[in-house]
C-alpha cells in the first residue's frame, strides 16, 4: 500500500433522491453527508460518533465501496473506492450490527466457509483460518449449530469473525454491539482492542460512549452529516470544560418543568432519558453557576429519586458538541 | 480449479443457504407431488379433448417440471439475500460475480433434472407409457438442457430481484407463461404467432420438443436442433443474467436501492 493513511476521506458527500406515488410523484432529497473530511492512520483505531442519522452508515458504506458518494473522493489503503473496488473489498471488513446478514438456515461453520471462498481465502487455508477466527470470537464448539438459534451477542461475534476471514488490513465495524447485552459487548470490545493491537485499522461506529473512550484513538463526531469535532477522547472532552452536571432520577415529570429548567440562569442543555417509569433529567451547567437547588425547586411536588451533581463525561462532551450542531 | 470451487462449493453453499424448499415436506409436496398432479391433469384432460396423445403430455409435463425449482430458485438466489440482510456482504466479495452466480444455478439446474425424472419416471409407470430404453440417454440430456436454461432464466428473473422489491410476481407470471407458451400443454400449432414467437425464445419448449423426438424412439440426429436452440437460449439467460446483474448493483450504489427493500 502507498499511502500514508488507512483511509482517506476528502468532502465525501451523499444525496439520497426518493420518488413517492404514480400518477403525482413527489421526489425528496436528503443529504445524508455533507462533506466528510479525515484521515485514519495505519493500525489506529478510530471512532465515528453521531446521533441516529447522522450519517454514520452512509459514510461507511461509501468507504466500503457500497454507495457511490455524490460528490468527494475516499481512499482505502491506497485506492479509490469509486473506481478501484476490487482492491478496495480486498482488503477490507465490513461488520454491521443487528440481527441480519447472516444465513439462517446454515450453521456458523457453513457461514464462514461460504464467505471464505466468497472473499478469496485460499482452500488450504479456510480451514485454519476459520477454526482461527472460531477460537477468537468464543464459538469453537458451537460452529454446527445453525445460526437461527443464536443469541444476538453470538451472532455478533460471528459477524466479527465473517468480517475477518481474509485478513482484512480494514474493518469497518457499524454499531457492531447493537443490543448486546454488557457482558456479551465487554467480550467484543475486547475483541476489537485485540484487533487493534495487532495492526488492523478500525473504524468503528456506536451511540456507546463508554465503548468509543474505552477503544478509540481518536473520534469524530458526526451530525447533520458533517463531522463537528474530532481529537482523541482526551481532546473531546475539553468541550465540556467550564460544565457542570446535575443528574436527578424523577418520576412524572412534565414537558413544561423540562422547558422550564432549559430556561433557568446558566444552565446549557437540558436531555430527559427514560427508563421504563423512571426518568433520568441531566441538566448542563456553567461551572460556576450552582444549579441543584434552583432545579429541585422546580422539581417541588414531583417524586425524586438520586440526585447527583458531577464532573463532565466524554458523553457530556459529545452531547455538547451535538447540541451545539 | 479456484473458479470451480467457487462455482460448486459456492453455488451448493449458497443453495442450503437460500432455497426454501429444501425440507423434506416442502420437497416432496411443491417439487414432487404437485407437478405430478399437474402432469396427470393435462394428461386426462388431454385424452378427454384428444388433443394429442399421453406421451405429449408425459414428456412435456416432465420437462416442464423443472421450472420450479429453476425459475423459483433463481429468483430465491438474489431475493433471498435481501431477506436474511446478506446481499450487501456479498457484493463486497472481490471475486466475479459471473462465477458467483453462475454457480447458484448449477445446483437447481440440477434439482429441476431430478424432478424431471422423477415426474416422467411416475408419469410414465401411472399412465402406461412404455419408453424404449435407448431413449433414456437422449432424455436426459434433453431434461438436463431444459434445467439448465431454465436455471438461467430462473436467474434472470432473480437479478431482476437487485431492482425491483416484489420480483415474486414477475417469478410467478414466468411459470404461467412457461405453463402456456412452451407447448408442453398446448400444441404450437393451436396458439397465435406473437404466442410461439415468444415461446421459441423461452427455455423448455426446445427442450420438451427434443424430449418427444427421443421418446418417439427418434435418432439424437432428429433432436440435436432443437436441442442445440435450447441450449442457446439458455446461453443467452446466462448472458442477460450476468448483464442485468452487472448493471443494477452499479445502480444499487449509485441509488442505494439496496437498502429500500
Amino acid at each position: 500500500m502507498g499511502s500514508d493513511y488507512a483511509i482517506e476521506a476528502d468532502d465525501l458527500r451523499r444525496t439520497y433522491r426518493a420518488r413517492t406515488g404514480w400518477l403525482k410523484p413527489t421526489r425528496t432529497e436528503v443529504e445524508a453527508v455533507r462533506g466528510v473530511t479525515f484521515e485514519v492512520g495505519r493500525g489506529e483505531l478510530f471512532g465515528l460518533l453521531g446521533p441516529n442519522g447522522a450519517g454514520k452508515t452512509t459514510t461507511i458504506k461509501m468507504l466500503n465501496t457500497l454507495l457511490i458518494p455524490t460528490s468527494g473522493t475516499a481512499r482505502v489503503g491506497g485506492f479509490d473506492v469509486v473506481k478501484q473496488t476490487k482492491q478496495v473489498r480486498r482488503r477490507i471488513g465490513y461488520v454491521f450490527g443487528g440481527d441480519r446478514g447472516l444465513y439462517d438456515r446454515l450453521s456458523a461453520l457453513d457461514n464462514l466457509r461460504y464467505f471464505a471462498e466468497l472473499y478469496g481465502v485460499a482452500p488450504r487455508e479456510q480451514k485454519r483460518r476459520i477454526a482461527e477466527l472460531l477460537d477468537l470470537v468464543g464459538l469453537a464448539g458451537r460452529e454446527r449449530e445453525r445460526v437461527e438459534g443464536y443469541s444476538r451477542g453470538m451472532r455478533q461475534r460471528l459477524h466479527i469473525a465473517r468480517g475477518l476471514l481474509h485478513s482484512p488490513d480494514v474493518l469497518f465495524l457499524d454499531e457492531p454491539s447493537i443490543g448486546v447485552d454488557p457482558v456479551a459487548a465487554r467480550e467484543l470490545r475486547r475483541t476489537v482492542g485485540d484487533l487493534a493491537a495487532t495492526g488492523t485499522t478500525v473504524l468503528l461506529t456506536t451511540h456507546y460512549m463508554a465503548e468509543a473512550d474505552e477503544l478509540c484513538d481518536r473520534i469524530a463526531v458526526i451530525s447533520d452529516g458533517c463531522i463537528q469535532a474530532l481529537g482523541t477522547p482526551a481532546e473531546l472532552r475539553k468541550h465540556a470544560d467550564g460544565f457542570r452536571v446535575v443528574e436527578v432520577e424523577a418520576y412524572g415529570v412534565p414537558d413544561t418543568a423540562v422547558d422550564t429548567l432549559r430556561g433557568l440562569p446558566g444552565v446549557r442543555e437540558t436531555a430527559v432519558e427514560v427508563k421504563g417509569a423512571l426518568q433520568l433529567l441531566t441538566v448542563h451547567s456553567d461551572a460556576h453557576v450552582d444549579v441543584q437547588g434552583d432545579v429541585l425547586r422546580e422539581l417541588a411536588g414531583i417524586r425524586l429519586g438520586r440526585v447527583n451533581s458531577r464532573e463532565p463525561t466524554l458523553e457530556d462532551a459529545y452531547v455538547a458538541i451535538v447540541s451545539a450542531a | 480449479m479456484k473458479t470451480i470451487r467457487l462455482m460448486a462449493v459456492g453455488g451448493t453453499i449458497a443453495y442450503r443457504a437460500l432455497f426454501n424448499w429444501t425440507t423434506p415436506g416442502m420437497f416432496v409436496g411443491t417439487l414432487l407431488v404437485g407437478p405430478l398432479f399437474q402432469l396427470l391433469f393435462f394428461a386426462y384432460l388431454g385424452r378427454q379433448l384428444q388433443v394429442a396423445d399421453d406421451r405429449f403430455y408425459i414428456v412435456g409435463n416432465a420437462v416442464l417440471t423443472a421450472s420450479l425449482a429453476c425459475v423459483f430458485g433463481g429468483t430465491m438466489a438474489v431475493a433471498n439475500e435481501r431477506r436474511y440482510g446478506t446481499l450487501g456482504h456479498v457484493l463486497l466479495s472481490p471475486r466475479s460475480r459471473t462465477l458467483i452466480f453462475w454457480g447458484r444455478v448449477l445446483p437447481y439446474a440440477g434439482n429441476g433434472l431430478l424432478i424431471a425424472v422423477v415426474t416422467l419416471t411416475v408419469g410414465a409407470l401411472l399412465l402406461g407409457l412404455r419408453i424404449p430404453l435407448s431413449a433414456l440417454p437422449g432424455l436426459l440430456l434433453a431434461m438436463a438442457a431444459g434445467s439448465l436454461a431454465c436455471g438461467f432464466f430462473g436467474l434472470t428473473l432473480g437479478a431482476l430481484g437487485l431492482r425491483f422489491r416484489d420480483v415474486w410476481v414477475i417469478s410467478n407470471v414466468a411459470v404461467a407463461l412457461l405453463l402456456l407458451l412452451t407447448g408442453v400443454n398446448v400444441p404450437a400449432d393451436g396458439l397465435p404467432g406473437w404466442m410461439v414467437t415468444v415461446g421459441q425464445w423461452l427455455p423448455i419448449t426446445h427442450a420438451a420438443s427434443a424430449a418427444r423426438s427421443f421418446a418417439a424412439g427418434e435418432g439424437f440426429a432428429s433432436a440435436a436442433p432443437a436441442l442445440g436452440r435450447e441450449l442457446l437460449v439458455g446461453a443467452v439467460y446466462a448472458a442477460a443474467a450476468v448483464i442485468l446483474l452487472k448493471i443494477f448493483e452499479t445502480e444499487s450504489r449509485r441509488r442505494a436501492s439496496l437498502d429500500t427493500y
